[in-house]
């Protein structure tokens, strides 16, 4: 086998165009993998630029009251990964931008793609592209005819009657054309190394590996699959129109079909209809700048029995304070109830695209690409998450600072001083270790070891039933 | 041979190839589906801003009840009094919708990156929260729909590649291309008529279509020039790949190294290039975290609420010189209830300033990418596309002024009639309404 696997590298390094395409491959790899580096640190610059100059803003804030500081609020930028430079996901598309205020839980908003003319349908070129689009392609055209063209010439014959087995020969052909697809892979990640700035930490080092794995599993379908055909179809042609087709419909059209489906078969609500139902909601809780309902005045009764005093000028603390947090917690369980609702209805139809898997390898492939990068939806959630348990945590210390920090109920001009605002930390994402995120992942790693092996193993079953002499 | 008949030979070979009429049945039964979803869209949006009119109408009906009544606002909110300028203004309810054009169904382009309706109060600006999208999942954001353009811009030239890549390949392929100049003549012609049957056919696929939604849509009357250019601009497109795919087919060798190259070519000109292009100019210019813009509704207007009424005053008469013809322009001090119902007047102000800025920056980077269009021509003809069913940046840069108009009117009504102290009745309520439609 390894002769027969030799004797394929050294055919193909015979062939003058084999030569240049990888050599175009190579330089091509280089410069985009760059490129995305550099877009990446730019984009990353603009954004620490935005993160300090916002900070600088809070750091400066001049005495004022708590809960005025609440609606000056502040921001929380989606950062981007380091590996975002090989697969930017979902986030041209996503906000970019996520105020953190009072009494609501906002959205991210001014996606890059908002703010010019459309570009490419397919993304930036970055790594991810050519991998996902151009390198099978390159594997298709290496394997189309690896085999008809041995049958084709009559060779097949003769190294049969030499003794090689037929098994032998076709999978020798699968892993010399799948190792050229591995060696771009390693360069692109080679590269990606290098230029980085930073120093890879575990976590990167480890998605970046599981990133190139998925890319060397879905080569593997895509080799295995064109040799298959090109052993089953009787010419070269044939096997290059299906396995382009194929091609075709993995990468352009189920993508595009199955995530309309998905949508369909769980419709998210619009934004209209998502804002009246919280507003409903919202409006049976106390309102912090209006308490005149019931729960108001049972938490007042409460808070004077707790204090033992009779009226809201006698208690040693803020009821002010107290009432806005209330307000704050009736909120967050109107946000929890209905964020909830629609990231559930997300995670639904996530679910449903990666079962499109089974079919469609490519989905599981862009699935596993785009979580190993960081920039799928499930950390782009992991963000929003993040973020408003910052906004409450963020709020309860104003909300406190208002109620414990000295005033007394009624007093709007009351102000904390500014050592207080300093206290208050920045919101800090923590992106999440791969491994706590294995299971939702699962589906996809699954399926496209099962494409393999079913593939592999129909390989080696039509190895044995088709006779070619 | 004539090409007609060269033509007609075409037209056998083609009804007789299976794979090849599977995918072009494929392909309609692809247009049928885009138009249907872009139909839905459509629909979508309309049946939005129609519940978005009828609650207008209702908010409208309830303010003008409690005029009837003699109720000056909501029970539970004793403070709001509808019969001062800035109550009533405040409870118009004012709404700057972009409709949704009768051709939508032909492309959605970027459509789904925008918000289509927005409520306009005091303090709104162009770069509010809810300007964004409708709710999506961003994946499915990120692989786009099947709409008829992408159908068009991209799918239709794979086609043509399925349909095309064994013209004199096979006949290469089967070593009797030189019986083929034998019997033509020219070779080129013969390639050449070959090439016409397919492209005719698809030419007359995709003006069927446009013609059709055009129909159906009723279209025709408000939109004449707009289908027009689609033919024209469509029309050009297929022959660009016709040209294209006609000098593969003379310059390869065999039908696998036609199917290559044309490939190829098509990659290079729907990926690549694109690509490169998106990845410069997000180099060139990164997305914009609008930091001039939060600016404006933070700190700088946390400034403004801090200054005396009085330097109010001056800036808002700047804003408004002929604020010192109303009956309040000439006080020596400033009413302090005045400029507190007036200050947004300011903010709004320094936001289209600020917004001035960004959009400036988003011109850049527009004008870097109409640059590319002479090496990008799928780029441009997506952009024109989008731009002929005003569903590109710019039409809904044309609905942000819009909107912007809609506050600057509402605003400057707000802040004339507060400074003339007007007492507000039902017709003046009504006026309102009719203004800030």
């Amino acid at each position: 086998m390894k002769y027969i696997l030799f004797n394929e590298w050294k055919g193909l390094f015979r062939n003058q165009l084999f030569l240049y395409l990888s050599l175009f491959f190579i330089l091509a790899l280089s410069v985009v993998t760059w490129l995305g580096i550099v877009q990446n640190q730019k984009q990353k610059e603009a954004q620490e630029q935005a993160k300090k100059h916002i900070r600088a803003q809070w750091d400066a804030m001049e005495p004022t009251n708590p809960h005025g500081a609440a609606h000056y609020g502040s921001y929380a930028f989606k950062p981007n990964t380091v590996l975002n430079s090989m697969d930017e996901g979902i986030n041209a598309v996503t906000g970019n931008v996520l105020r953190l205020e009072g009494h609501t839980q906002n959205d991210l908003v001014y996606s890059e793609a908002s703010q010019s003319l459309l570009i490419s349908k397919f993304g930036k070129l970055k790594p991810s592209l050519l991998f996902q689009f151009i390198i099978p392609l390159f594997i298709i055209f290496l394997a189309f005819n690896t085999y008809t063209k041995e049958r084709e010439s009559g060779r097949i014959k003769l190294l049969l009657i030499q003794g090689l087995n037929l098994k032998k020969i076709l999978f020798s052909k699968i892993f010399s054309i799948w190792l050229i697809g591995i060696t771009l892979l390693f360069f692109a990640t080679f590269i990606q190394i290098i230029f980085s700035s930073i120093i890879y930490d575990t976590n990167t080092l480890l998605r970046l590996l599981a990133l190139v794995s998925s890319y060397a599993i879905y080569y593997l379908i895509i080799t295995t699959l064109t040799v298959l055909l090109s052993f089953v179809f009787k010419s070269s042609t044939s096997s290059l129109t299906l396995t382009i087709a194929i091609w075709v419909m993995w990468s352009i059209f189920l993508p595009k079909i199955v995530g309309n489906a998905v949508e369909n078969i769980s419709p998210l609500p619009t934004r209209i209809e998502f804002q009246k139902a919280m507003n409903e909601d919202r409006s049976k809780g106390i309102d912090g700048h209006n308490p005149t309902g019931e729960r108001e005045k049972k938490m007042e009764k409460e808070t004077l029995a707790k204090y033992k005093v009779d009226s809201l000028s006698q208690l040693p603390i803020n009821f002010d304070g107290l009432v806005m947090q209330a307000d704050e917690e009736y909120g967050n369980m109107v946000w929890d109830k209905h964020f909830g609702k629609l990231y559930a209805q997300l995670e639904a139809q996530k679910k449903n695209y990666q079962r499109s898997g089974i079919v469609n390898p490519f989905s599981s492939l862009q699935n596993m690409s785009m979580a190993t990068a960081g920039t799928d939806m499930f950390h782009h959630l992991e963000f929003l998450k993040q973020a408003e348990s910052y906004r409450r945590i963020f709020i309860k210390t104003l909300n406190d600072k208002h109620a414990y920090g000295g005033s007394k109920t009624g007093n709007w001009g009351w102000k904390a001083d500014n050592k207080f605002f300093k206290s208050v930390e920045d919101f800090k994402y923590n992106t999440p270790s791969l491994h706590s995120l294995w299971s939702k992942y699962f589906t996809d790693i699954l399926i496209l070891l099962i494409w393999v092996l079913v593939l592999l193993a129909l390989v080696n079953y039509l190895s044995k039933r088709i006779s070619i002499l | 041979m004539k090409a007609l008949n060269i033509c007609l030979y075409e037209f056998k070979h083609f009804y007789r190839n299976k794979p090849k009429v599977l995918a072009y049945f494929l392909f309609v039964l692809a247009c049928f589906y885009a138009l249907y979803s872009g139909k839905n869209l459509q629909k979508k949006q309309q049946e939005t801003i129609v519940s978005i009119e009828l609650k207008q109408q209702e908010a409208k009906t309830k303010i003008l009840s409690w005029f009837d009544k003699g109720e000056k606002g909501p029970e539970d909110r004793p403070w709001i009094d509808v019969t001062i300028p800035f109550w009533a203004i405040w409870y118009t309810p004012t709404y700057a919708i972009k409709q949704p054009t009768a051709l939508l169904p032909l492309g959605i382009g970027q459509t789904e990156q925008y918000g289509y309706y927005k409520q306009v109060t005091n303090w709104s600006s162009t770069y509010d929260n809810d300007m964004v999208e409708e709710l999506s999942n961003p994946e499915r954001l990120l692989n786009g729909n099947i709409d008829f353009s992408f159908l068009l811009i991209f799918l239709l030239p794979m086609l043509l590649i399925i349909l095309t890549y064994d013209i004199y390949g096979l006949e290469q392929d089967l070593n009797f291309d030189k019986l083929v100049h034998v019997q033509t003549g020219s070779t080129q012609k013969w390639i050449m008529a070959r090439l016409n049957f397919y492209t005719m056919l698809l030419l007359f696929t995709v003006v069927l279509f446009i013609v059709t939604t055009a129909v159906m849509n009723d279209a025709f009357e408000g939109h004449f020039s707009q289908i027009i250019s689609l033919i024209l601009l469509s029309t050009v497109y297929i022959i660009f790949w016709a040209v294209t795919f006609y000098f593969i087919i003379t310059k390869s060798k065999g039908s696998s190294a036609q199917a290559f190259l044309m490939i190829s070519v098509w990659l290079l000109l729907c990926v690549l290039i694109p690509g490169g292009v998106h990845q410069l100019a997000s180099i060139k210019y990164p997305a914009n975290y609008m930091t001039e813009y939060l600016d404006v509704n933070r700190k700088e207007a946390y400034a403004i609420f801090k200054l005396s009424p009085d330097t109010l005053a001056i800036r808002l008469k700047t804003i408004y010189p002929d604020l010192t013809k109303t009956k309040h322009g000439q006080d020596s001090i400033a009413d302090e209830g005045i400029i507190n119902n007036t200050m947004s007047a300011i903010i709004n102000q320094m936001n289209k300033v600020a917004i001035d800025k960004i959009e400036l920056q988003n011109e850049m980077k527009n004008k870097f990418i109409v640059s590319s269009y002479w090496y990008n021509p799928v780029s441009f003809t997506q952009n024109k596309w989008n731009s002929l069913l005003a569903t590109d940046y710019n039409a809904y840069k044309v609905y942000r002024d819009n909107v912007q108009k809609a506050i600057d009117k509402k605003i400057q009504l707000l802040v004339f009639e507060c400074w003339d102290k007007k007492k507000v009745n039902k017709d003046t309520y009504e006026n309102y309404s009719r203004i800030l439609r």
